[in-house]
């Protein structure tokens, strides 16, 4: 991982693409699940009538709301934990994206494959880093297979963390064997 | 000394029976049951949300009709009970599915299934009924607290637990508008957006009523799989249904409509239906003496219609529903007009 921390520390570009994905993959998760939705009446208001419920799960991995957030037309019905576990999932995607351009773009190694060969490490972290939503996106288009699948969403965060740190992790390796010629 | 001993753990016992009782139930049950206990339980299915992951209204708050911040066109579920009317707006209950209130001393609860448009309203004694997270043909299946006895809504007879084979009390709630609610019952009170729960209650994860859309357009897909498919109307068409002991009916809304008064049968049993041009609903009875009503002479209230010939109907229970769940839990359902 040293190699990647380096290599993020020497790059304000870098930290800010990450911060960006971050965030858009946030808001992307927090739409998807409901949290950030339309509904707003103009202007911005806020209420936080239920810190009492701040541990109170609505499924796994899902968080009872604490208080709401308009702005404009947009409702944010938030929850710290599910804001944290959306960054969390945002910030261990863009690092895997990162990781996967700097490998790509990085000399070949012998005896470690091609380039390309580490991408194909990240490949699964991507797909499923985007997977854990599926079953929210085909009730939101109203797939009859949504009912088959939606069972499942309570294990795909947890898989989709577990492939996006070793995604990361074979990266990283990489990234350190191509440093170190 | 050794008797008071014994007799202190009896009557702890006995103060928990109360407690622990389940709803009032019906023994055997009043209406159809359309599949076997045990093809209801093999084919339930996770809904998504886990028991609870959708919360049940228990302490619910109600403002005054001026204070709701409701569209005339907005739907509501109406309830008129003990001389008091409530209404329970649709984008509140899409949240919460079932409200454990109380109305003039008799606990009910008001229970809302989006993915198959029914409201259905239950007597619950001193339990309360909660969301399991479990479906069955796409239906609420509710559990009440005491007995985690299971009860898929539209069916209203518990198919797993305790109480299993036997059926809920119900009471009867109206699918309508808040302008067509307001004229009816201009006192009524109406759920407050204070649950206790935070929620967007100005959008529905599902689609929209006003205008049609989402998952409640006729012609859309249903997510989850049934126990019996029926193509005669596309698989979202709102029907008015009605069952009894013997059997099941769905009665094409646009029909009602246009005839105002509907006399059929359901089994060998004497059934009409008198459609309420006020709250766009219908009134069902059973027919015994096979009296004949006129449609110019009936009129509607707070209690619901009257005129002649009415105090020799004896009122049935009646609900909207979505056509392809009714069909689904009713395969032998009879359609009125039979061919639509």
């Amino acid at each position: 991982m040293s190699a990647l921390r380096r290599r993020l520390a020497a790059s304000p570009v870098a930290m800010l693409l990450l911060s960006l994905m971050a965030a858009g993959y946030a808001l992307a998760y927090l739409w998807l699940t409901g949290d950030l939705a339309g509904g707003g009446w103009g202007g911005w208001e806020a209420s936080f009538p239920a810190w009492g419920r701040l541990l109170e799960r609505r499924g796994f991995l899902q968080f009872e709301p604490v208080g709401w957030i308009m702005l404009g037309g947009l409702i944010w019905t938030f929850s710290p934990f599910n804001t944290l576990l959306a960054l969390l999932m945002g910030l261990l995607l863009g690092l895997n994206l990162l990781a996967a351009w700097w490998v790509w773009r990085s000399p070949r190694v012998c005896g470690l494959g091609s380039s390309a060969s580490g991408i194909l490490a990240a490949i699964p972290a991507l797909l499923i880093g985007g997977a854990c939503c599926a079953p929210l996106v085909l009730i939101w288009l109203g797939l009859p297979i949504a009912g088959a699948v939606v069972g499942l969403t309570p294990i795909l965060i947890p898989l989709a963390l577990l492939l996006m740190l070793l995604g990361l992790w074979i990266l990283s390796r990489r990234l350190e064997a191509n440093g170190e010629r | 000394m050794q008797r008071l001993l014994l007799a202190i753990p009896l009557l702890w016992l006995l103060a928990l029976v109360p407690a622990l009782a389940g709803p009032p139930t019906q023994v055997p049950p009043q209406v159809a049951v359309g599949h076997p206990l045990e093809n209801f339980r093999a084919a339930l299915q996770a809904g998504g949300p886990g028991k609870d992951g959708i919360p049940s209204i228990d302490r619910p708050q109600f403002v005054g009709a001026d204070q709701a911040r409701l569209d005339d066109d907005e739907i509501v579920i109406g309830l008129y009970r003990q001389g008091q009317a409530r209404a329970y707006p649709q984008r509140i209950l899409v949240w919460h599915e079932i409200v454990n209130d109380e109305v003039g001393g008799e606990a009910l609860s008001i229970t809302y299934c989006p993915l198959t448009g029914t409201a259905l309203g239950f007597k619950r004694g001193t339990t309360q009924l909660g969301v399991s997270g479990r479906l069955v043909n796409s239906n609420l299946v509710m559990y009440d607290r005491a007995t985690d006895s299971e009860w898929p809504q539209i069916l209203g007879v518990a198919i797993d637990g305790p109480l299993a084979g036997q059926g809920l009390e119900e009471v009867r709630l109206i699918w309508t508008t808040w302008g067509q609610w307001r004229a009816r019952y201009p006192e009524t009170r109406v759920l407050s957006e204070r649950t206790g729960y935070v929620r967007n209650y100005r959008r529905d994860p599902y689609g929209s009523y006003t205008p049609l859309g989402g998952y409640y357009l006729p012609e859309s897909r249903r997510l989850f799989s049934v126990l019996h498919r029926d193509d005669r109307f596309p698989p979202k068409t709102m029907i008015f249904g009605v069952r009894t002991a013997r059997g099941a009916l769905a009665v094409d809304r646009r029909v009602l409509r246009e005839e105002g008064v509907i006399e059929t049968r359901v089994g060998d049993e004497r059934i009409v239906l008198i459609h309420d041009p006020g709250l766009e609903t219908a009134w069902a009875f059973r027919n015994p003496r096979g009296v004949s009503l006129d449609a110019g002479a009936l009129g509607f209230g707070p209690a619901g219609v009257s005129g002649p010939g009415i105090e020799a109907l004896e009122p049935l229970h009646g609900f909207e529903a979505m056509w392809f769940a009714w069909a689904a839990f009713y395969p032998e359902t009879a359609l009125y007009p039979e061919a639509p």
